[in-house]
């Protein structure tokens, strides 16, 4: 579904060029959950704004179903970060939601029903006529989760969503969003710079090197199905996985400390 | 609480305006006539054929001016803000026609378009269009590159991204202009007419002052204040309505600093 | 690059303008082509009435702002630190505020005649409040932590305003200052279009008035060279004391 092929991205600037990502190449299978996790500063965002067509790579190629990303492909969604950023102040939580959709060009009936399935499924059945800084900033990501399930795609990227929120909530949201990635059969590519959250959230876990990156480890996390935030992070397998990936950074950083 | 915010609101007002009425009561002072001669006069002659023969006028060329600039304003600032080459391009020259004090462009306009309404409404367009077009500019510029980017993953283009992305997010910006854009246009509709007509509000009040009708002259110059003050609180009102999210997002960031 | 993008602006800008009369398309006696406005400006800097109304434009609108800055600064200072006087105050300084300077115009004329003192009254007015509400917003910012911090410290009330609002209220106080010398500019040229002040702006009406157009195009370009050279220099300063100084405003 989605398909990396030897991907590079140079930025040059006036007198300096910065190599961020050297060569990637890798694919998402159709409904797969692959976690994207690497040391700090690789080049993770960069990557995912290639592949969401908001950055065109200086060389290689992103295909999403088959088809080559030259622009933001239909039907691929986007969770940002910046929660308070990504969300449009001067529009209410439901018309946040709603926006997207209009752009589609639905009818209003169709789109007030998909909105209100949206909220209840993030669990802001209540809240649409809020604005979205008057919620916290758990429920602010919540709300750009809705309106990227409202849009319904088949490829959803999260770049480090969870990563301005308290731990608490955060766990919530990774249930939230196993759960939607159930729901919906979505491909879901999720970038974080956590260990534990690449592994309890993934079917896969990509490790990237250090900038310029490049694939360092793609690791299947053959854990049961149904996680849980006590039991599976308690499972040893988890510990295990989780020590694998971990010595795996730790190895590139070592690499790039000693040159 | 409510006597104590009343005061509050009502108390110095209240002070100073008695302070006129008491030091001015006995005046023979021809140049400061008593308050209560003032308000008769203003009674006399304000409401009446006045009130449509002149200072409707005035209003009315006020509120065309001050639209044609907002939209062209807006419009072009949209264009210009939406391009860095146009931006660099246009910029030296906007800070040029931005620097010129306004008033000087009545002589000019009349040169061109004689001294009639087409004047001064030119006048007022050509003096409010800066600084509305150059906060646009400088609000579209700003727009966040996170929403930008939202808007462009989920297809959010045309006029939908103008009307739900560009216009909004430049509105602080924009509403900042336009509230320097009117008050430019309050001092442009009255110059215009003090220095070349032969009605509307401006000229009324001058004419008092040069045949010495004092009271009369007086109560000009409180009708001109109190449609300042009038115009300024319906601006309020409007902005309330147009930057409700905005003062609310600010209230917010503030408490949690 | 961009500084290029400019010139040629300026340029593509002057051209357009020098050939529209020259073309035909615009009467050249309503609008001369710059090259006519050029020779006009070359021509009144040979002349000592240019030089002298240059003068008293400036002597207007810089003595004007200056009164205007110290009654600003000082009156928000003292309304802004008393909460009573802020509370007592709030509502006039609202009322007073939107009433156009231009209003004052019969009143001056009648206490000053055509002297610079009626434009300076006007010009006072306006950018009085500049000053005033600008300095009032930044006397409310100060950090209420760092109140507290200051009562805790029991720190008198010099060293409260010297390391406290002083530094706070200052970026603001300069946003003012700015807005007050482009507005002390707008009515000094008003009070000598309209009063008949001696000044640019008096000089612009004459030159209308007897037909010299270039000569007004001309004048009129210095008063937006001023303007330019206020913007300037009020940003710049602007800039410094927000380079050197902890409080950067939001």
């Amino acid at each position: 579904m989605l398909d990396v092929a030897g991907l590079r991205k140079v930025y040059e600037g006036q007198g300096h060029r910065v190599e961020a990502i050297a060569d990637l190449t890798f694919r998402v299978g159709t409904g797969e959950f692959a976690c994207l996790v690497g040391p700090s500063g690789c080049g993770k965002t960069t990557l995912l704004r290639c592949l969401a067509g908001l950055l065109a790579p200086t060389a290689g190629m992103v295909r999403v179903d088959g088809v080559p990303v030259a622009g933001p492909p239909p039907e691929l969604a986007v969770v940002f970060q910046e929660y308070g950023r990504s969300l449009f102040p001067w529009l209410r939580v439901r018309e946040n939601v709603e926006l997207p959709l209009r752009a589609k060009g639905l009818p209003k009936a169709r789109r007030q029903s998909i909105v209100d399935d949206a909220l209840a499924a993030v669990g802001l059945a209540d809240a649409g006529r809020a604005y979205p800084w008057q919620l916290s900033g758990g429920m602010q990501q919540r709300v750009a989760i809705a309106r990227a399930v409202g849009y319904h795609p088949r490829v959803l990227l999260m770049d480090e969503p969870f990563a301005a929120v308290d731990a608490q909530t955060r766990a919530d949201l990774e249930d939230l969003i196993r759960d939607v990635w159930r729901r919906l059969s979505v491909t879901l590519l999720f970038v974080t710079h956590d260990i534990d959250e690449a592994v309890y959230l993934g079917q896969r876990v990509i490790v990237l090197s250090a900038a310029p990156s490049t694939v360092d480890a793609d690791l299947a996390v053959d854990l049961p199905d149904e996680r849980d935030q006590l039991s599976t992070r308690a499972d040893p397998r988890f510990t295990d996985l989780r020590t694998q990936v971990w010595s795996r950074i730790k190895r590139t950083t070592a690499l790039e400390a000693s040159p | 609480m409510i006597v104590r915010r009343t005061v509050a609101l009502l108390g110095l007002p209240a002070v100073l305006v008695a302070a006129w009425w008491v030091a001015s009561a006995g005046s023979t002072d021809f140049y400061r006539p008593p308050l209560a001669r003032i308000l008769a006069a203003f009674r006399d002659t304000w409401f009446g054929r006045r009130l449509l023969d002149d200072v409707a006028p005035s209003l009315a060329r006020l509120a065309v001016g001050y639209t044609v600039a907002l939209c062209a304003g807006i419009a072009l600032g949209v264009a210009i803000g939406a391009s860095p080459r146009l931006r660099a391009l246009t910029e030296p020259v906007l800070e040029f026609l931005r620097a010129i004090p306004p008033p000087v462009l009545v002589p000019v306009v009349i040169l061109v378009a004689g001294i009639g309404d087409l004047m001064k409404v030119l006048v007022i367009v050509s003096g409010c269009l800066w600084p509305v077009l150059l906060n646009t500019v400088e609000g579209v510029r700003a727009i966040d590159p996170t929403l930008a980017d939202t808007a462009r993953v989920y297809h959010i283009g045309g006029t939908l991204r103008l009307r739900r992305l560009v216009l909004r997010a430049a509105s602080p910006q924009i509403v900042t202009g336009a509230r320097q854009a009117l008050s430019i246009g309050i001092i442009l509709m009255v110059i215009s007419e003090m220095f070349a007509a032969s009605s509307g509000l401006g000229f009324t009040v001058v004419q008092f002052q040069r045949s010495f009708a004092i009271p009369e002259m007086w109560s000009g110059v409180l009708l001109l204040g109190l449609l300042g003050v009038l115009l300024s609180l319906g601006f309020r009102a409007v902005e309330a309505r147009v930057l409700g999210w905005y003062h609310g997002l600010r209230a917010v960031a503030r408490g949690s600093r | 690059m961009k500084a290029w993008l400019g010139v040629l602006g300026l340029l593509v800008f002057g051209g357009v303008l020098e050939a529209l009369p020259r073309l035909g398309l615009v009467p050249a006696g309503y609008l001369p082509p710059p090259s006519r406005i050029a020779v006009a400006l070359a021509d009144q800097a040979h002349q000592p009435t240019f030089w002298a109304a240059l003068g008293d434009t400036l002597r207007t609108w810089l003595t004007g702002l200056a009164i205007a800055v110290a009654a600003g600064l000082a009156c928000g200072v003292v309304i802004g630190s008393v909460p009573l006087l802020r509370e007592a105050t709030a509502s006039t300084v609202e009322f007073l505020r939107p009433i156009p300077s231009v209003a004052l115009i019969p009143l001056a004329v009648l206490l000053y005649g055509t002297g610079i003192r009626a434009t300076l009254l006007l010009v006072v007015y306006a950018a009085f409040w500049q000053v005033l509400v600008q300095v009032l917003h930044g006397v409310g910012d100060v950090d209420p932590v760092a109140r507290d911090t200051a009562d805790s410290y029991r720190l008198g009330r010099l060293a409260r305003m010297r390391y406290l609002v002083w530094p706070t209220a200052l970026p603001y106080a300069l946003t003012g200052v700015r807005l007050a010398t482009s507005v002390a500019l707008v009515l000094a040229v008003t009070g000598e279009l309209v009063i008949g002040t001696p000044g640019l702006g008096r000089e612009i009406a004459v030159a209308q008035s007897s037909g010299a157009v270039p000569a007004m195009y001309a004048l009129v370009v210095v008063t937006g060279l001023l303007g330019v050279a206020a913007n300037l220099v009020t940003r710049a300063a602007e800039r410094r004391a927000l380079v050197w100084h902890p409080a950067v405003r939001t």
